[in-house]
């Protein structure tokens, strides 16, 4: 009994194309404004590999060597956060139960990096990315079939589609870009401690998207590096239980 | 005035005025379920094309590893990734029985010393000489098949009596025409893209048929 495997193409469906094509302009607006983009995949780190080499040094002659780096160390959260950059993008290709992803896409927000997430199985819960590129199957051989690979090269073609269009690689008209914006300034955002307070009555160094920030943190008392915060106002108002054991 | 100044107004949305993304976005999305087409229709001709081949291939990997030969997987760039995305395949897969097998290029410590001081297109050929016995497999991935680094490999494997295997793409390059592989599947592409994704679908077929095999009987064997 030889088990034939679904082709992979034939997932990519209106809505997969649609996520696809969102997710590529949104990966060539970053790469515009300098971003570099990291790649994760614990459980299949040679996906990391190929996902960085298509990038940086690309199959088609002519097309622009983007800067992408594979994180395969045993700790890719760590790695993340240390090699991110406000500004920066963040690819994994994982289930969505692996557990160091799941952390690394939430803290991400805090990283000012903008996520992508490619997968099969059981998807992410909505938003646990900001695009998720997924394929609805239980085959657990998916990841091996060339599938994800199918994904990732889809990806990198219409990434450099865009940049033929310099006109729609500026950022969207509706983001937010100043400080009054009623969005931003209402809603906590989040943030990730790098110093915890010297004393009592000291304020947390935390990182945010918008970068590094003096905070309040005397409503949450003790605080320690890489806690999630939600800051408002100059001040950390809540604690973010890490849903991951690590 | 320029000419592109001139003539501008012919094209009021391309380039740099271009600002709703919306034909854009519909334009990406055709062209992702186009490619996605192309992608399957190779992937379901080259399993075609090689059907009675691939089942051959399968089934003599089978037996080498019931006499505990193991699987060594190389290629460059992109192909060096899908090289060790089937290596973990054989040696860790989702289901099925896992044997011994790995990425050649996943060492950089002894790629970059052979690299450094034998010769770039020596990196797989000394560690074939290294590890090989005759019981074991080679596979080397090239979508041109042109890669003089794969080809010496192969060719000191094939003298070693290892079972050898090649991908190759476009028009099979001169892995199409190495005497010393038992197999050759060529992906006939011009699209690298699409060549990689073809043989990690020949590769996966590869492995459903060794792994099918390994779970039957062997003829004639008997507990003793």
């Amino acid at each position: 009994m030889t088990i034939t495997a679904k082709l992979g193409g034939s997932f990519v469906d209106a809505d997969l194309s649609a996520d696809l094509a969102a997710a590529a302009l949104d990966l060539a607006r970053r790469f515009h404004d300098g971003a570099t983009l990291w790649v994760i995949s614990p459980q299949w780190e040679p996906h990391a590999h190929h996902v960085a080499v298509e990038f940086v040094h690309p199959v088609i002659m002519g097309k622009r060597a983007l800067p992408s780096v594979a994180l395969v160390e045993p700790d890719p959260v760590a790695q993340a956060r240390v090699a991110s950059q406000p500004g920066d993008l963040l690819i994994a290709v994982a289930s969505a139960d692996e557990p160091a992803v799941v952390d690394a896409m939430r803290r991400a927000q805090a990283w000012g990096v903008l996520t992508l997430w490619i997968g099969s199985g059981p998807r992410p819960p909505a938003g646990a990315a900001n695009h998720i590129l997924w394929i609805d199957s239980d085959d657990p051989m998916i990841p091996a079939t060339g599938t994800f690979v199918l994904m990732y090269h889809l990806l990198w073609e219409l990434t450099h589609v865009c940049f033929e269009h310099p006109g729609l690689l500026k950022p969207a008209s509706d983001e937010c870009t100043d400080d009054v914006c009623v969005t931003c300034s209402d809603e906590g955002r989040l943030g990730e401690v790098l110093l915890e307070p010297a004393d009592a009555m000291s304020s947390a160094l935390v990182r945010t998207a918008k970068g590094e920030e003096w905070v309040d943190v005397t409503m949450l008392g003790d605080v320690a590096p890489n806690d999630l915060v939600l800051v408002h106002a100059g001040a950390a108002i809540t604690r973010l239980e890490s849903e991951v054991t690590r | 005035m320029t000419e592109s100044d001139n003539t501008s107004f012919l094209y009021p949305f391309i380039e740099s005025e271009e600002t709703d993304a919306t034909s854009l976005l519909a334009d990406l999305a055709a062209s992702a379920r186009g490619k996605a087409s192309e992608s399957a229709a190779l992937q379901r001709s080259s399993l075609d094309e090689y059907g009675e081949e691939l089942i051959a291939a399968g089934t003599e990997m089978a037996d080498r590893f019931r006499r505990g030969g193991r699987l060594y997987t190389f290629g460059n760039g992109g192909s060096s990734t899908d090289a060790a995305t089937l290596a973990s395949l054989f040696s860790r897969p989702a289901r099925g029985r896992p044997v011994a097998a790995w990425s050649l290029a996943a060492d950089e410590a002894v790629v970059t010393a052979l690299g450094n001081d034998v010769g770039f297109e020596l990196i797989f050929k000394r560690q074939i000489i290294a590890h090989a016995r005759d019981r074991d497999v080679a596979i080397a991935l090239s979508t041109s098949g042109n890669s003089e680094d794969l080809l010496t490999a192969i060719t000191e494997a094939k003298q070693r009596g290892l079972l050898t295997i090649g991908f190759s793409g476009h028009d099979g390059g001169r892995m199409a025409v190495a005497e010393d592989l038992d197999f050759c599947f060529t992906v006939g592409s011009q699209s690298i893209h699409r060549i990689q994704e073809s043989h990690a679908m020949l590769g996966y077929r590869l492995w459903s048929v060794a792994q099918d095999h390994m779970a039957r009987p062997l003829n004639g064997a008997h507990a003793s």
